[in-house]
């Protein structure tokens, strides 16, 4: 008869995590997820999930500058007394749109003070481009790099010049690593910087710096594509990538040693 | 001598008589109407095409609206007009670099790549199943005015907020994070 008899359903644990549940079968359903920890990893997940969509939109509902351009229908309304406000609708939109179309179309001014569009696919393709420049660097026998190890100073000082950025070659000695030289490449459609690094055996990887459009700090990320293993991340103004054909322990302890002695 | 308001005397922004026209409560939801459209579109270009497409479908079926909820109604016909959009982009799926597109807005704070998978999760979601769980999360309407909104049963509801959720929680899952350690 009591609360605590009825079975905790699936749409009581959304309603949950939605506050949709009345007081009493709140409590019920609280109890019920101290006894089952695989319902209650679930719910947590819900609500981890539930706080970043929130998070991730919320700052959308806002007034745009030219809300009012959007009433400017280019279609008439079907009633004749809607149809002559539509037309002088119509007409003060021409108004507005005339004052307005200098600048560009809305959606443009209206993000116009944004960061640019290509910002996720940017981030997105920085382990992409990374593999690429191991890819055809580091197999390449005669003109690996353009500037070797044997002029380091000149090296950093020319690359960190062309990212803006205080640039160390990281000293990888104790992963067994050394440094061959760097040269420049283009990451993110800017000046990147690329280094290559090679142990006793002649196995190489790459690092790659370019400039990120977002500032931000993440956490390390990986990917994987065949054999070869990229680790990159995102510190203040500089994305990162490492790029190697050695296992993902060990280039996560590389990309570690790299993040440690790289200058945010 | 009190006479009907002259529709022409009402152009460019001199104060209407009634404030409470119906394009001034339009213009009233515009915000939450672009939080929702910025929510199921991929893009801030999306967002902001379908939000212009949803406002001007509401003004050109004003005549249909019953008078009571016209966010809800509203929220509706930017549903179908979501929907219809995703249907015509399967079939011509010319449009295959829409995958761009962060949620910056200015929200600053979080982790850029966590915020692309977030976007990567609910783009691989299917407009149904996005479309129910922006209007329960993010909107925050009760399960039974989305069953209303979308003229479906309850149950559907439920059962496309469930697929919704853990299919994001298997997106998210996926084990490729490690958190950075650099001793200061």
């Amino acid at each position: 008869m009591t609360d605590e008899h009825t079975p905790v359903t699936e749409a009581d644990l959304h309603a949950f995590v939605d506050g949709r549940l009345d007081d009493d079968r709140r409590r019920r359903v609280e109890l019920f997820l101290k006894d089952h920890p695989q319902e209650a990893a679930e719910v947590q997940q819900w609500q981890a999930q539930a706080k970043d969509l929130k998070a991730a939109f919320s700052s959308y509902a806002r007034f745009g500058e030219n809300d009012r351009t959007l009433l400017n229908s280019k279609t008439q309304p079907a009633t004749l007394a809607s149809f002559r406000r539509g037309a002088g609708l119509l007409a003060a939109s021409l108004l507005l749109f005339l004052s307005g179309a200098a600048a560009g179309i809305y959606a443009d001014r209206f993000y116009a003070g944004s960061p640019p569009v290509e910002t996720a696919s940017a981030l997105e393709s920085l382990p992409g481009q990374s593999k690429t420049a191991f890819l055809v660097y580091a197999s390449e026998k005669r003109h690996p790099v353009e500037v070797g190890a044997d002029e380091e100073a000149h090296l950093v000082a020319w690359l960190g010049k062309r990212l803006d950025y205080k640039l160390v070659a990281p000293d990888l000695r104790s992963q067994g690593f050394s440094l061959v030289g760097g040269r420049l490449v283009p990451v993110n459609g800017r000046a990147g910087a690329m280094l290559m690094y090679q142990d006793a055996a002649g196995q190489r990887l790459t690092v790659l710096l370019g400039k990120n459009p977002e500032n931000g700090e993440t956490s390390f990320r990986f990917e994987s594509s065949g054999s070869v293993e990229t680790f990159y991340w995102i510190d203040g103004e500089i994305g990162y990538a490492v790029t190697g054909e050695v296992t993902r322990a060990k280039l996560q302890a590389i990309a570690e040693e790299c993040y440690r002695q790289f200058e945010s | 001598m009190p006479h009907a308001p002259d529709e022409g005397s009402r152009v460019r922004g001199a104060s209407p008589p009634n404030a409470e026209t119906f394009e001034n409560q339009v213009l009233s939801l515009v915000p939450s109407l672009r939080r929702y459209s910025r929510s199921l579109a991929k893009s801030d270009s999306d967002g902001e095409d379908l939000l212009q497409d949803c406002v001007e479908k509401v003004l050109v079926r004003r005549g249909q609206w019953r008078g009571i909820n016209l966010r809800a109604w509203a929220f509706t016909i930017m549903t179908n007009l979501y929907r219809d959009r995703h249907r015509r982009l399967i079939q011509h799926p010319s449009v295959e670099l829409d995958d761009t597109l962060g949620l910056t807005a200015e929200d600053v704070s979080g982790d850029p790549l966590e915020k692309t998978r977030l976007q990567q999760a609910l783009n691989a979601l299917t407009p149904d199943y996005r479309a129910v769980l922006m209007l329960v999360v993010v909107e925050g309407y009760a399960y039974q005015d989305v069953a209303d909104m979308l003229s479906i049963p309850i149950g559907t509801v439920m059962s496309r907020l469930s697929r919704a959720r853990r299919q994001m929680a298997a997106h998210l899952a996926e084990d490729n994070i490690v958190t950075l350690r650099r001793p200061k």
